[in-house]
């Protein structure tokens, strides 16, 4: 029984998946002032509608509250003013991405618009080097999808220096 | 045996037990000559020995049963308690407290056999009592540990076994065990009755039971047992039990195999005859004649209504009550995962937002009209009130818990420091929050090695000072509003602000123009600082300059605070405030600007309606005047950063009087909404939260609220 099942399984991997053993990672895509960023799809748990977001005193500015989730209270941050872009404008289509890393809890990011998935092979992936600008420090490379390039946001590296402060 | 079920009642027992021998080798080390406590301890050191027997803890087993011993001698009079004894005997308790630790981590009691322990444990019985410094040592290693505690046991119980019967005679017996027993008899085997007493001091009944009936079983069968097996397994027996048993073996086999079984008291076994003449005793409770083998069937309801029948239920009952007074009742208890409780709370924390947005929601559609709405939210109201208070107590535990061990430490830290002193304790009763009695102790233990080791002077310095030789050194807790407060206070020399000023200045901490501008309570906040130690000497006790930082980061952590009281030349206090639970609160939510915000209940002292023209300047700071009593200003709209929307400077101001101990302060808010059942929730890492933020609420309509720590406001 289980011996069919693992059958099954390697079959199902080796006509359907063929693109997953060529390295492929899902994005969603944001749009970000006139840019659009990649965020890896492995750390999102939610993406919700704007809601009300509480202040909270003496943070970082581009902290921009506590909003609620299903009875967790989650801090929010803006994904512009952490990329050193204007404040951002609230609009109809402004979103709450939830990120949640492993072992850490959850956070938000909000971003202008979240357009759609993009399945990027590594090979339509290109790397950063180590000269890194202000902005490029919190990118792990561009990917090309449809002609368009979309900057791939580094989730580790943004989070990372929240937690440090 | 497979005794892991038993490992949690083993290592709940052997702590309490632990815990008791300490308080009563303490007390005997004040009352040497009191028979009651080392009946006492003889009894606790008994059971534990037991215990580990039975768990097949065979070290742990050994240390006790020649701790036994000594007692055994003091109490036989032989010789009489001597302060070196009790040196030793609290060396055992801690090797003892050890294999227990051991026992809880990795279920092995370790491999440390203690012999020099067991060695100097020995040496007091040789020598009648008296500590020889070294003799432990030297004293020929394993041979008086090798000596069986069979003797010693028998001996402390013999005495007891008088008047006990063979009752299994009383077992009543089916047509089935009937058959069996008779188709024994045609297969040449010998059907017994055995009738077990278990020692009254012990503790695991079910398990010797299970152990007497593991032995039987090797030998042959069991056909009926009195109690049923089931009830023996639940614990459901006094001290004895009865069995009928098929075996080829004879009699005196069958006896030994039984009291092979440690704590057992006594074994009667004879060969049972169902037709035949019952022995003595129920020859006279059965008064129906005995005709034929079934009639014994109808002979065991008869004892209840013979005379002789009561004389034996009495003896038996006589016989358990000192077990009834030497261990309390059994706790109708169910433990249960810390984990689980927190899930608990989680759903009831969940159940007052619904309800709260309910109440939202039904104030919004219209007031007043909806009457019978209304009476079931009240009523919905007063059950979750009810069930929070429920399984907050559920989780509050008495902080004897973790106090319980500090006479003991205060006792070796007295000996250790050559300083005389004793500890007074009160409101060990005072309860807390599970987490927080769990992380409490090593805070509390620190600050009491610190008044013991800086706190009190030395013994001729005292006097020379005019006060008592002894020193003393007081733990209180009680409970004080929302908060619990656990004070440590000692009459010794107080803190030395001088001393410490010029220590600051000397290791660079502060520059001596900063030192000059300090005041005392600046100085004596300095000690908290991470490596900041005045001792002049380093001592094993304290002084390495950690201990402080850690207590008020550990209290911290607790959303609690530590506060210092000091009177130079006559001691210091030491004062923890710790929050009674740390979910959900009875706030007061109030408006600043347009932000909510919820301030807890418990720190609120009055609401103050204050004219503009009444807050007056002192120091370039705002204060009012109120009753007599000057009180600072906080405007909460400035420190909370909120968007100044107009100040109309003209109207009166809403001031919250809030205290923290014996401090106020009044913080000026726009607007009050009104009380309410808050539940605390995290803020998650990401984000370093103000220190005047203590978490964040959820409100009935789904919007976030912070929650204000006052105390850290004041």
């Amino acid at each position: 029984m289980d011996e069919v099942k693992v059958m099954d399984e390697q079959k199902r991997n080796a006509s359907l998946n063929r693109p997953t053993e060529r390295n492929t990672t899902q994005f969603i895509v944001t749009q970000l002032g006139g840019e659009q960023y990649g965020i890896d799809i492995k750390y999102i748990s939610n993406i919700i509608r704007m809601s009300k977001i509480t202040r909270v005193p003496k943070v970082p500015d581009y902290i921009k509250g506590v909003i609620n989730v299903r009875g967790v209270v989650i801090p929010t941050l803006s994904l512009r003013l952490k990329m050193g872009l204007p404040e951002d404008e609230v609009t109809k289509r402004t979103r709450i991405i939830i990120l949640t890393l492993e072992q850490h809890e959850s956070i938000g990011v909000m971003v202008d618009e979240v357009k759609e998935v993009v399945t990027l092979d590594e090979e339509h992936i290109e790397r950063i080097g180590y000269e890194k600008d202000e902005k490029e420090r919190f990118l792990s490379g561009v990917g090309k999808a449809d002609g368009k390039l979309i900057s791939l946001l580094d989730i580790t590296s943004v989070l990372s220096e929240i937690v440090d402060v | 045996m497979d005794t892991s079920q038993y490992l949690d009642i083993f290592l709940d027992e052997s702590k309490e037990h632990l815990q008791n021998l300490s308080d009563q080798i303490m007390e005997l080390e004040q009352n040497p000559e009191n028979m009651d406590t080392i009946n006492e301890i003889f009894r606790a050191a008994h059971s534990l020995k037991g215990m580990a027997g039975t768990m097949g803890y065979k070290r742990m087993q050994t240390l006790t049963h020649d701790m036994e011993n000594v007692f055994s001698e003091v109490r036989n009079g032989t010789f009489k308690v001597q302060p070196g004894m009790i040196d030793i005997l609290f060396k055992s308790l801690d090797a003892l407290e050890e294999y227990v630790n051991n026992i809880q981590q990795t279920t092995e009691e370790g491999t440390n056999d203690n012999q020099d322990l067991i060695d100097a444990l020995n040496s007091i019985l040789k020598n009648n009592g008296e500590v020889k410094v070294g003799d432990s040592a030297s004293a020929a290693p394993a041979a008086p540990a090798a000596e069986p505690a069979a003797p010693k046991a028998e001996s402390a119980t013999a005495d007891g076994s008088g008047g006990k019967g063979e009752r299994w005679q009383d077992i009543k017996i089916n047509d089935t065990e009937k058959m069996l027993i008779e188709k024994a008899y045609t297969e040449g085997l010998k059907v017994y009755g055995v009738t077990v007493y278990v020692e009254e001091a012990c503790v695991l009944k079910a398990a010797r039971a299970f152990l007497v009936f593991k032995a039987l079983e090797k030998l042959g069968e069991i056909i009926v047992s009195s109690p049923t097996a089931q009830d023996i397994e639940d614990e459901k027996f006094e001290l004895t039990f009865s069995l009928i048993f098929i075996s080829g073996n004879t009699a005196d086999e069958i006896k030994d195999a039984v009291k092979s079984v440690s704590e057992i008291e006594e074994a009667f076994c004879a060969e049972y005859k169902m037709a035949a003449a019952p022995a003595p005793v129920a020859a006279e409770t059965a008064k129906v004649e005995v005709k034929a083998p079934e009639e014994v069937k109808a002979a065991a309801p008869a004892p209840a209504a013979a005379p002789a029948a009561p004389a034996k239920p009495a003896a038996a009952a006589s016989t358990t009550k000192p077990t009834a007074s030497a261990k309390p009742v059994v706790n109708r208890t169910v433990r249960v995962d810390i984990e689980k409780l927190d899930n608990l709370m989680n759903l009831v924390s969940e159940l007052i937002i619904a309800k709260n947005s309910l109440i939202s929601a039904t104030a919004a559609e219209g007031k007043g009209d909806n009457n019978s709405v209304n009476e079931q939210i009240e009523y919905l109201e007063s059950v979750t009130t009810n069930l929070h208070e429920s399984v907050m107590k559920v989780r509050m535990v008495p902080i004897e818990s973790v106090v319980a061990k500090f006479p003991r430490m205060i006792r070796d830290l007295s000996k250790k420091l050559g300083k005389k002193m004793e500890l007074y304790m009160t409101g060990e009763d005072t309860e807390l929050d599970r987490t927080v009695v769990d992380e409490i102790g090593d805070p509390l233990m620190h600050m009491l090695r610190n008044s013991a080791d800086h706190g009190l002077e030395p013994n001729d310095v005292r006097v020379a000072n005019g006060k008592p030789e002894v020193g003393s050194i007081f733990l209180d807790a009680y409970q004080d509003g929302n908060n619990v407060v656990i004070a440590v206070r000692d009459d010794g020399g107080g803190i030395n602000v001088e001393a410490v000023r010029n220590k600051a200045i000397e290791r660079g901490t502060v520059t001596p123009e900063q030192a000059e501008t300090m005041t005392e309570k600046e100085i004596i906040d300095l000690l908290f600082l991470p490596s900041f130690s005045t001792a002049k000497k380093v001592s094993d006790v304290s002084g390495r300059g950690v201990g402080l930082d850690v207590v008020k980061s550990k209290i911290e952590s607790l959303s609690g605070e530590v506060e210092v009281k000091n009177h130079f030349g006559e001691g210091s206090s030491w004062i923890i405030r710790l929050p009674l639970t740390l979910a959900i609160i009875q706030a007061l939510m109030v408006v600043v600007g347009d932000e909510k915000y919820a301030i807890a209940l418990g720190s609120i002292q009055t609401i103050e309606d204050v004219l503009p023209e009444d807050i007056k300047l002192v120091q370039a700071k705002e204060v009012i005047h109120i009753r007599g009593t000057v009180i600072p200003i906080i405007r909460l709209r400035n420190v909370l950063d909120i968007p100044s929307a107009e100040e109309n400077s003209n109207k009166n101001l809403t001031v919250i009087i809030v205290k923290k101990g014996d401090k106020l302060a009044g913080l000026v808010v726009d607007e009050l909404i009104g009380q309410q059942e808050v539940v605390i929730k995290s803020m998650g890492k990401y984000i370093k939260v103000p220190k005047m933020i203590s978490g964040a609420t959820i409100l009935g309509n789904g919007e976030v609220a912070l929650i204000l720590d006052t105390n850290a406001l004041i």
